[in-house]
């Protein structure tokens, strides 16, 4: 099983998963950590260090961030390697939602390509489809 | 080289480009370039990549040792594009005042130093050093220094945030 750490500014994340888990069910190897502006970024690094070594049960950690270029992400970016931990940016609950359907011949890369797929197709401007559909 | 820039906020910033940085002050500035002042950074060409990808892409990002930066550019003030300077530390601020980097104002976003004595805002933590560095620079210097996280956040006067520890009054 793939651990899922994810880490955004203040306490998204840890609301991305209860929001998930209301509607899915309990999350199994995903933990949250929360950058506020009064962490510095040593300890910090220290903590997703830690956070990695305990969710890996061997086919590695995905790493989900709020946002590119921001610190969750910045720091994030520093363990990047390849099969062991991927990062992957811009977290939505459609991504979240998609965790546990993690098929066991998956590489953390498939894993991480599948997440980012269901955020991307997730996001949509109802108008856009309506006026689609009205022209058909 | 002389880079036709206008340098509109100098800041120390221990997680330098972040988020802070993309969302609030470059808008705020509407800032059309990114200095970046850090050894490591500028010694890591990883480090490097991620600072660039971050940034948008219409912007121009200029990623910098303290010693390249304070010998081989010279900044006309006033026109060209508009840029932002990046500090990790106090300490690195200083040293390139001194060594000819010369501003009128100096913004304090994030500083967390664990043996800290003085706590100006939820995000600056001074340690001794640090309060005396940015002494010398206000006294001698006559730079204005304010503590601020974000353009909507409140801003510091760092002479009121310090009025304590001041050695000389």
């Amino acid at each position: 099983m793939f651990g899922t750490l994810i880490t955004t500014h203040g306490n998204l994340g840890n609301e991305l998963i209860k929001s998930a888990e209301i509607i899915k069910g309990p999350l199994e190897n995903t933990m949250h950590i929360c950058i506020d502006q009064t962490k510095n970024v040593e300890d910090l690094t220290k903590e997703i260090n830690s956070a990695i070594k305990k969710l890996d049960k061997g086919k590695g950690v995905l790493i989900l961030t709020d946002l590119f270029g921001g610190t969750p992400s910045n720091i994030s970016l520093s363990f990047m390697k390849e099969g062991k931990v991927e990062v992957l940016t811009g977290v939505n609950l459609p991504m979240v939602l998609k965790l546990s359907e993690a098929k066991e011949d998956m590489t953390l890369r498939d894993f991480a390509c599948l997440i980012k797929n269901s955020g991307e197709k997730n996001i949509m401007l109802a108008s856009e489809i309506l006026s689609k559909k009205a022209n058909r | 080289m002389a880079k036709d820039l206008n340098i509109a906020l100098v800041r120390v910033d221990s997680r330098l480009v972040h988020g802070q940085i993309l969302e609030a002050w470059v808008p705020f500035i509407k800032a059309k370039c990114i200095i970046v002042v850090n050894d490591k950074v500028a010694a890591d060409p990883f480090l490097e990549t991620v600072i660039k990808m971050a940034v948008p892409s219409d912007m121009e990002v200029i990623i910098s040792s303290i010693d390249d930066f304070v010998q081989n550019y010279t900044f006309m003030h006033g026109h060209g594009k508009r840029t932002i300077v990046l500090f990790g530390s106090i300490a690195d601020a200083c040293n390139a005042y001194e060594r000819g980097f010369h501003f009128d104002k100096l913004n304090i976003g994030n500083v967390h130093n664990n043996e800290y004595k003085v706590c100006c805002s939820s995000s600056v933590f001074l340690c001794d050093e640090e309060i005396s560095t940015l002494e010398n620079l206000l006294k001698k210097a006559g730079v204005f220094v304010e503590v601020q996280r974000v353009p909507k956040g409140r801003a510091v006067n760092i002479k009121e945030a310090l009025k304590d520890f001041w050695h000389v009054k």
